[in-house]
């Protein structure tokens, strides 16, 4: 079934909309994230002009977390206070990154601007997640007595706050950082972030692993919404029509792959996520690497 | 809707013998093509008869149609450190966002060089302003060769069909990604290698429904726009995890 796209401007069919949606949510739910770095390419490889792409993708994510955010709040795993310094950092994060993206548009760069940050933060990111699990793998049988977190340079900065639900005592400026950093790429890949997040809380701020997943997704959601509403504003790219369609998927797949993850834990799930996502960057740079099919491209003057 | 235009075909054919006569008399199957959610493009009908015969040695019809312009960017792809991104551009201002031509025979062989040109039936006859950007003539070959693979620019796609020596169609196709506006349609009657008559008839594209409500509102008034979709998004997904919750 046929259906017309009115900020794309195009028709696309509805089912693979759905289809697409689902299998992203069903991966998301499998691994506990977001699945916004998964799904913004897959739009743009199916011709959705990657503004639309990326501006409905952090609207698809912000459907797709507010459920998480819920359930992990009824369960009190959500540290509020932690939350909010990193929502401050992620919302001025998302002006600039919304910036940048009007800048890269009318600069006509924004295709391939989108695909090297792609390429950049998922391979560093997959490669990490990788040989991280490799090496708890190996390790498993070795298992040593971990402290509560380990003390670093971010440890000694001022402007410190009490996170009592994280049992910290740290600067504000370290999640601050992670938090305009993690809008940047959320308002310019059209993802939550939550993948980059969770290891960023975990070893750079040093925050216990059960209240990481609440506070990431209330991150994930306020800068998400903040990345929707300026990219409306500012680029007009964001198509609800689409956002609905995926997000219809997205629910019920993610339900699907919840139910299957939680009998698949561990370092393994890790590796194969890690896998996935440096699949996802390799053949985002082979696009950018091979000659393209027409040299040429055309668009409406800005 | 073949019943429908067979009738407007008699009626059309019929006009001349009662009003005053008329060298050429064309009409449009629609005025007005309507974008809805569900629109994956559409077809017009342009059809009319003549006074004299039409075909081999007699008159020739040609139609022209053009859709609203504005102005475009074509770009080109250069390999800077292995990669390959945007470079050069040439901007052009006034490209006809839609644009087909097409004649019982083409154009260029029943029409002087000059008379062609000035009435812009061809590709190549399109007054396309460059204003800035590269010079090279690859830019505006390039801006021809996508317009013509989107289906938007239409040169001698299909020719004129003519029955009964008198009667004449074309099947004018419209592509999905049509932009909304007043379109022209120009049917011209040539005879002798000249222009000896002229209709000149109009459709507009619309978007209508929900598609259109949409696309208005995300236009004027976005940050209204913005906080429904914020919304929207939030409650689907909020209903969709208690609807599929399977625990």
């Amino acid at each position: 079934m046929q259906i017309y796209l009115p900020i794309a401007e195009m028709s696309v069919n509805a089912f693979l909309l759905s289809g697409i949606g689902f299998v992203v949510g069903w991966l998301s739910g499998l691994f506990g994230v977001g699945g916004g770095f998964l799904l913004t390419p897959v739009l743009m490889l199916i011709g959705i002009p990657s503004p639309v792409a990326v501006a409905s993708g952090a609207n698809q994510t912000l459907g797709a977390s507010v459920s998480g955010l819920l359930a992990q709040a009824r369960r009190g795993n959500v540290d509020w206070v932690m939350g909010s310094v990193l929502v401050v950092g992620g919302l001025l994060g998302s002006v600039a990154g919304v910036q940048l993206f009007a800048m890269l548009s009318r600069l006509g760069q924004v295709d391939a601007a989108v695909a090297i940050f792609y390429v950049v933060v998922l391979g560093i990111v997959g490669s990490l997640m990788v040989m991280e699990s490799v090496r708890a793998i190996f390790r498993r049988r070795a298992a040593v007595p971990r402290r509560l977190h380990q003390h670093s340079w971010a440890h000694g900065l001022p402007f410190k706050l009490r996170f009592r639900k994280s049992r910290l005592y740290i600067s504000v400026i370290p999640p601050l950082a992670v938090g305009f950093f993690i809008g940047v790429l959320s308002a310019v890949m059209g993802v939550g972030g939550g993948f980059m997040l969770v290891p960023a809380m975990i070893y750079i701020l040093g925050m216990p692993t059960a209240v990481v997943i609440g506070t990431s997704l209330f991150q994930v959601v306020c800068v998400t919404a903040s990345v929707t509403f300026l990219q409306a504003l500012q680029v007009g790219g964001v198509d609800i029509v689409l956002t609905l369609l995926l997000l219809v998927g997205a629910v019920a797949g993610a339900q699907f792959g919840a139910s299957m993850g939680a009998r698949l834990r561990g370092e393994e799930t890790r590796a194969l996520l890690g896998l996935l996502v440096l699949g996802v960057a390799g053949s985002l740079l082979w696009n950018l690497l091979r000659l393209p099919e027409n040299l040429f491209s055309m668009g409406p003057a800005w | 809707m073949r019943a429908l235009l067979a009738l407007l075909l008699t009626l059309g054919f019929a006009l001349p013998a009662f009003a005053q006569p008329s060298p050429l008399v064309a009409r449009l199957s629609s005025n007005r093509v309507f974008i809805t959610t569900a629109f994956t493009g559409e077809s017009l009908m342009v059809f009319g008869s003549t006074e004299e015969p039409l075909g081999p040695g007699g008159d020739e019809v040609v139609v022209v149609a053009r859709g609203p312009s504005s102005p475009f960017v074509v770009r080109r792809k250069v390999q800077v450190l292995g990669l390959w991104l945007n470079g050069p551009s040439a901007r052009f201002e006034d490209v006809p966002t839609f644009y087909a031509v097409a004649g019982t025979r083409p154009a260029w062989r029943i029409l002087p060089e000059e008379v062609r040109r000035n009435l812009g039936l061809g590709l190549d006859a399109l007054p396309l302003d460059r204003r800035s950007g590269a010079r090279s003539p690859g830019f505006r070959a390039a801006l021809l060769a996508l317009k013509q693979e989107a289906g938007l620019w239409q040169e001698d796609r299909s020719t004129v069909e003519v029955a009964g020596s008198r009667l004449f169609n074309l099947l004018l196709p419209l592509p999905a990604t049509v932009q909304p506006g007043s379109y022209r349609v120009e049917v011209l009657l040539v005879r002798s290698r000249r222009v000896v008559a002229r209709e000149n008839l109009g459709f507009t594209v619309e978007r209508v429904g929900t598609a259109a409500s949409i696309n208005e509102v995300a236009r004027e008034r976005p940050a209204l726009y913005a906080i429904v979709c914020i919304l929207l998004a939030g409650l689907t997904g909020w209903l969709g995890s208690v609807l599929f919750r399977r625990s």
